[in-house]
């Protein structure tokens, strides 16, 4: 579209072509591990729809314990396309979390998280925290058997950390028990608090990524790479991949919509085979693996420790990885890296067929 | 007969072509997310169905409220008996009016407009009078619908 | 409009019905006219997305081409016509 007149209004005001070079200049470096630049993007994209989708079904739900159940059911019968606009939401939401974990997992593995990188491992590591914590809220509003009990699991399980267990879980609840309390506070969190949390982390993620680069990996010779701007080569991948992800996520919720069961009741005993979300399961079963005493110790608190350890190193492992800090080969953490894809994946696996 | 140079340049060619064809792609997105968002409820219904032990006892030059869709409908005893219903809903701007015994009239405290007890407009500014219905009993149903409206029950 | 008020309409049957049973509620319109016109939507909306990706690659291809050759930047202080 050729407007010279509106372009030149504005450019008499604000000096694009400035802002245009500076753009230009944005290079990205092709190697074979180039695919893996292309997983954050889209981590970005599938948050942008649930942001869009949330906000339109927030016009119809209701946050108060006794409509909540009612209020989705009609939002899935009564509206034009609630069935869908809730299915996208709840598709997004589990798609977004599955390329969550790819994109954390390749980070690990091709070791962006070095030198200079840490903040941004730092960053992704409470936004992991934060999605999974999205998933967990929006669970509870549905407010239907299998989320209450599902949420009642999950905070009791949070309970038993050490020390700090009985002041998380209480914070969760908002009280002793699962309540309409712990919707209402759980509604805050998934409305406005995370999402008002996730966007400045997210820009400040974003923002140390263009500060940085593109974070070549140790095995590619850096000086050998050759590289394309990203406007627009980049961003035509980048629009090519999202579309295709809107076309899976948009089909899964055309042919596979999500059920939801009755209302819950706080005195009902927990349906059977009771399990937290996919995402969940891998915590789970490692806890069913610890036998309840351990040399006089209680089983329980030793595998909830075992896991916080991991998950602390997991967290800090730009501290742990020495080699790579130096810019060498560090065989031993990749190694590492593989273990805990591995286990994570074995356990989900465990957790969903037995 | 063929032109030996294109009549627009491969840019123009495929900038139209993707702006296009993205224009009518987010465009039909847009549209179901709009008419997702946009309330298609909040019709006024063409007919409701009451209970007639709780309004034609009422006493005489009274009324009594119901709701019409979201909006409020009086039920009106006269004082000679008739009974009639009406839209409790002002025709300036829309506020809920009372009925003044003492004066047999309506009343509109938003602007200070009157109806008298036919819904004509007789003081202050609502320019139309207000909306009459027509109350049938079939039955056990004491049925208000809209003026001209033909009611046909479902068969239950 | 038609197939809009004919979907909402099915809903309400199927809203209506959940009334009655309480069991098991539709998350997907269960009236074979519904799906299908769901069907033949998710059907228009990948022609729309692959009709898309298909444009993308072009402009790509071009913009690759046009790179290779080094025409691709503009000549700075070039005179404007006007």
């Amino acid at each position: 579209m050729n407007c010279p007149r509106l372009k030149s209004w504005f450019l008499e005001r604000y000096n694009f072509d400035e802002i245009r070079d500076l753009a230009k200049q944005k290079l990205v470096p092709i190697h074979k591990y180039e695919i893996w630049y292309l997983t954050g993007g889209i981590t970005l994209f599938l948050f942008i729809i649930q942001f869009i989708t949330g906000m339109v079904l927030s016009f119809y739900y209701i946050p108060y314990f006794e409509h909540a159940h009612k209020s989705i059911i009609e939002i899935v019968t009564k509206l034009n396309m609630g069935w869908f606009f809730r299915s996208l939401h709840h598709w997004g939401a589990q798609i977004a979390i599955v390329v969550l974990f790819i994109h954390v997992w390749s980070c690990l593995l091709l070791k962006a998280y070095r030198k200079p990188r840490e903040f941004l491992w730092f960053s992704g590591f409470i936004l992991l925290g934060i999605s999974i914590f999205f998933g967990l809220s929006g669970y509870l509003l549905l407010w239907d058997e299998r989320a209450f009990a599902a949420v009642r699991v999950a905070t009791g399980g949070a309970g038993n950390l050490p020390v700090v267990g009985e002041f998380i879980k209480a914070f969760l609840r908002g009280g002793i028990d699962v309540t309409g309390d712990t919707l209402t506070r759980f509604y805050a969190f998934h409305v406005s608090v995370l999402p008002l949390v996730t966007i400045l982390l997210i820009g400040f993620h974003i923002l140390l990524v263009q500060y940085h680069g593109m974070s070549v990996p140790l095995s590619v010779k850096k000086e050998e790479c050759k590289e394309t701007p990203f406007f627009p080569n980049l961003l035509y991948k980048d629009l090519i991949i999202w579309l295709v992800v809107l076309g899976i996520v948009v089909t899964l919720a055309t042919l596979v919509p999500p059920e939801i069961g009755k209302k819950a009741d706080p005195l009902a005993p927990a349906p059977e085979n009771i399990k937290p979300e996919w995402y969940f399961l891998f915590l789970f079963q490692t806890l069913k693996l610890f036998p309840g005493e351990i040399l006089g110790m209680n089983g329980e608190t030793i595998a909830i420790l075992l896991i916080t350890a991991g998950i602390l190193f997991f967290f800090l492992i730009p501290f742990f990885d020495r080699k790579s800090q130096r810019g060498e080969k560090s065989t031993l953490f990749t190694w590492i890296g593989v273990i805990y894809f591995l286990y994570f994946v074995i356990m989900t696996v465990i957790g969903f067929v037995s | 007969m063929k032109i030996d140079f294109s009549l627009v340049t491969r840019r123009t060619f495929l900038n139209t072509l993707f702006g296009g064809w993205l224009v009518a792609f987010m465009g039909g997105s847009l549209y179901g997310l709009l008419k997702f968002a946009f309330p298609t409820l909040g019709k006024e219904p063409d007919f409701v169905i009451l209970k007639p032990d709780d309004f034609l006892n009422i006493p005489a030059n009274s009324v009594k409220p119901f709701a019409w869709g979201g909006k409020l409908g009086l039920f009106f005893k006269h004082s000679n008996g008739n009974t009639t219903a009406l839209k409790g809903v002002c025709t300036h701007m829309e506020c809920n009016i009372a009925y003044i015994p003492q004066d047999k009239k309506f009343y509109c405290a938003c602007h200070k407009g009157w109806f008298d007890e036919n819904g004509k407009n007789i003081e202050g500014p609502p320019p139309k009078p207000l909306e009459i219905f027509d109350v049938t009993i079939e039955g056990d149903k004491l049925i208000v619908a809209k003026k001209g409206i033909k009611v046909e029950l479902p068969k239950a | 409009m038609k197939r809009m008020l004919t979907a909402l309409i099915g809903m309400f049957i199927s809203a209506a019905d959940v009334f009655a049973q309480q069991d098991k509620i539709d998350v997907f319109p269960a009236v074979p006219y519904d799906r299908f016109i769901v069907y033949q939507n998710l059907i228009i909306f990948w022609a729309g997305i692959i009709g898309l990706i298909v444009i993308i690659k072009m402009k790509l291809r071009e913009i690759e081409r046009t790179q290779k050759l080094g025409i691709d930047k503009e000549e700075k202080d070039i005179p404007v016509l006007d």
